[in-house]
């Protein structure tokens, strides 16, 4: 289906380079918007350009963990689009390898320093994101915010640790907060909360995890990027303050 | 969803979230049957649905009773020889019952210890069995064909319960969309399996039909101050909820199941 409320508008896609990243970029530019890919990777994020030319597409490396970066490339992104309608705060994640390589990270084997990278990777972009894009979507009195949790907030994760659940659940907390205050300017604030979406070949324990989606496979980053759509679209232009769960069936939310 | 088979119950008023998702789903390509106990709204739903170049079926049927909805089925086998869709909009809590089609909201709050029990059979019979009746008879169908999308619609109020001072919903209500919530969950694990998603919406205030036939109640300072108590200011529309239903019901979303999506403007945040 084609989600209305997308064309003619601009997106701002924060992780971009990543693997659902790009499904979030190629969705928002086959649904028509404009897009400008955020990312710490500009290698990886020339590689997108390369792999999907497109002229409404730029991007803007940046450490999203820094203040000033991170606000200039909301200068930048007035300057090249005049405006912003979309927000999706994807960056984040468990830097470093994937945890179906890198092993779990016990609570005791978090120390100070890396609870505060992963909380500043995940909780603080988002914060930041959030702070430097608002300014323009209340001008506008238009905006929709996508802020990208994890089924390891809603449940509790013995796989990817207690440092990136935190970061994830304080998004939530963030979200909700957000929703309420900027409720009045016409700006929604959702948080999607992504099951298993492997970004490569599925083996090993992640086998045994598969197994247990109701759904019977793990999700894809295409379906991860619709959901992200819905939320932007007319269809989800009542929603907000919610949590929507993309994980197969795997948690079911209270 | 060009070719599909939409079945919708309680569609069939104009102004009402089930006959904007029927339109909505029509447009889509979808190929639309309509249980409602409503006939007075066939005619219309029928030239806005065909409108779109896809049939529109209607049965009259009330929802609450298992062999009414086996009555459906039967029609659209006959027909379809199918069924890929399931919209389960029939509901509330008022205006449901073929005696009070018509009405208006009762004046004063039912709460489950004020309701009368033969209200509280209807709103339950209508709200919870109504859906569990249609999913019963269209869920195999959809296992069959290893494809499904089932969508319910719960409300705030089976959520959060429904405060005494709220007197266009009821206890019986909140009860009753809770139940939905819980049949919801228990359905899609049952049917994940099969490709077959269920989900449910949790709408807030919606200006359907019956939405502003409540406000029409209320004095401008009332209204006034209800809408200052949605974060977004603004009830929902029909429309919205039928974006909703038809990009629940789509491919892209096929990883969406057990999901109560809350549509209500940020008025209750789960």
């Amino acid at each position: 289906m084609r989600f209305a409320g997308i064309a003619g508008r601009v997106a701002v896609v924060t992780g971009a380079a990543g693997v659902i990243g790009r499904a979030v970029v190629c969705k928002f530019l086959a649904e028509g918007a404009a897009v400008a890919a955020v990312d710490l990777d500009d290698a990886a994020l020339q590689r997108l350009a390369e792999t999907l030319p497109h002229p409404q597409l730029k991007r803007y490396p940046a450490d999203l963990t820094h203040e000033a970066q991170v606000a200039e490339v909301a200068d930048r992104v007035v300057e090249d689009w005049g405006r912003v309608d979309f927000l999706a705060n994807l960056a984040g994640g468990i830097p470093g390898q994937p945890w179906m390589e890198r092993g779990f990270e016990p609570f005791e084997a978090v120390d100070l320093a890396r609870w505060r990278f992963v909380l500043d990777a995940n909780l603080t972009t988002t914060f930041l994101c959030c702070r430097a894009f608002v300014p323009v979507m209340k001008r506008q009195r238009f905006g929709r915010i996508v802020n990208f949790s994890s089924i390891a907030a809603r449940q509790g994760s013995v796989r990817v640790g207690a440092h990136y659940a935190a970061a994830k659940g304080g998004i939530l907390g963030l979200t909700k907060t957000l929703a309420l205050e900027l409720a009045p300017y016409g700006i929604t604030v959702n948080a999607l909360a992504p099951g298993f979406i492997p970004h490569g070949e599925v083996r090993g324990e992640a086998e045994a995890l598969v197994r247990r989606i109701p759904l019977g496979r793990p999700g894809t980053p295409e379906e991860v990027a619709a959901a992200v759509l819905l939320l932007c679209s007319e269809a989800g232009s009542y929603i907000t303050g919610a949590t929507l769960d993309v994980n197969g069936g795997l948690y079911i939310a209270p | 969803m060009k070719g599909k088979v939409a079945v919708l119950t309680g569609a069939a008023k104009s102004g009402s979230i089930g006959f904007a998702a029927a339109v909505r789903l029509a447009q889509e390509g979808a190929c639309v049957v309509v249980a409602d106990l409503y006939e007075a709204g066939f005619g219309t739903l029928r030239s806005a649905v065909e409108a779109f170049g896809v049939p529109c079926v209607c049965v009259r049927a009330d929802v609450s009773h298992l062999r009414e909805v086996e009555a459906v089925a039967e029609v659209v086998a006959q027909r379809f020889g199918r069924a890929d869709i399931l919209v389960n909009a029939a509901g509330g809590s008022w205006a449901i019952g073929p005696e009070d089609l018509e009405d208006g909201p009762p004046s004063a709050f039912m709460g489950v210890l004020s309701c009368p029990v033969e209200t509280w059979r209807r709103i339950l019979g209508v709200n919870l069995d109504g859906t569990f009746f249609a999913c019963r008879t269209f869920a195999p169908w959809m296992i069959r064909q290893g494809w499904g999308r089932i969508v319910n619609f719960a409300s705030v109020a089976g959520r959060a319960g429904t405060r005494p001072t709220e007197t266009f919903s009821s206890g019986p209500y909140a009860v009753a969309k809770a139940g939905v919530i819980g049949l919801t969950k228990q359905l899609a694990l049952e049917l994940a399996p099969y490709g077959v998603t269920v989900n449910a919406i949790a709408p807030g205030l919606v200006a359907s039909w019956r939405g502003r036939r409540a406000l029409q109640e209320l004095s401008e300072s009332q209204r006034a101050e209800m809408e200052a108590r949605i974060p977004l200011r603004r009830l929902g529309t029909p429309e919205e909820m039928a974006e909703l239903v038809t990009a629940l019901c789509s491919e892209e979303l096929g990883y969406l199941t057990g999901v109560v999506v809350d549509a209500n403007g940020g008025i209750y945040r789960a």
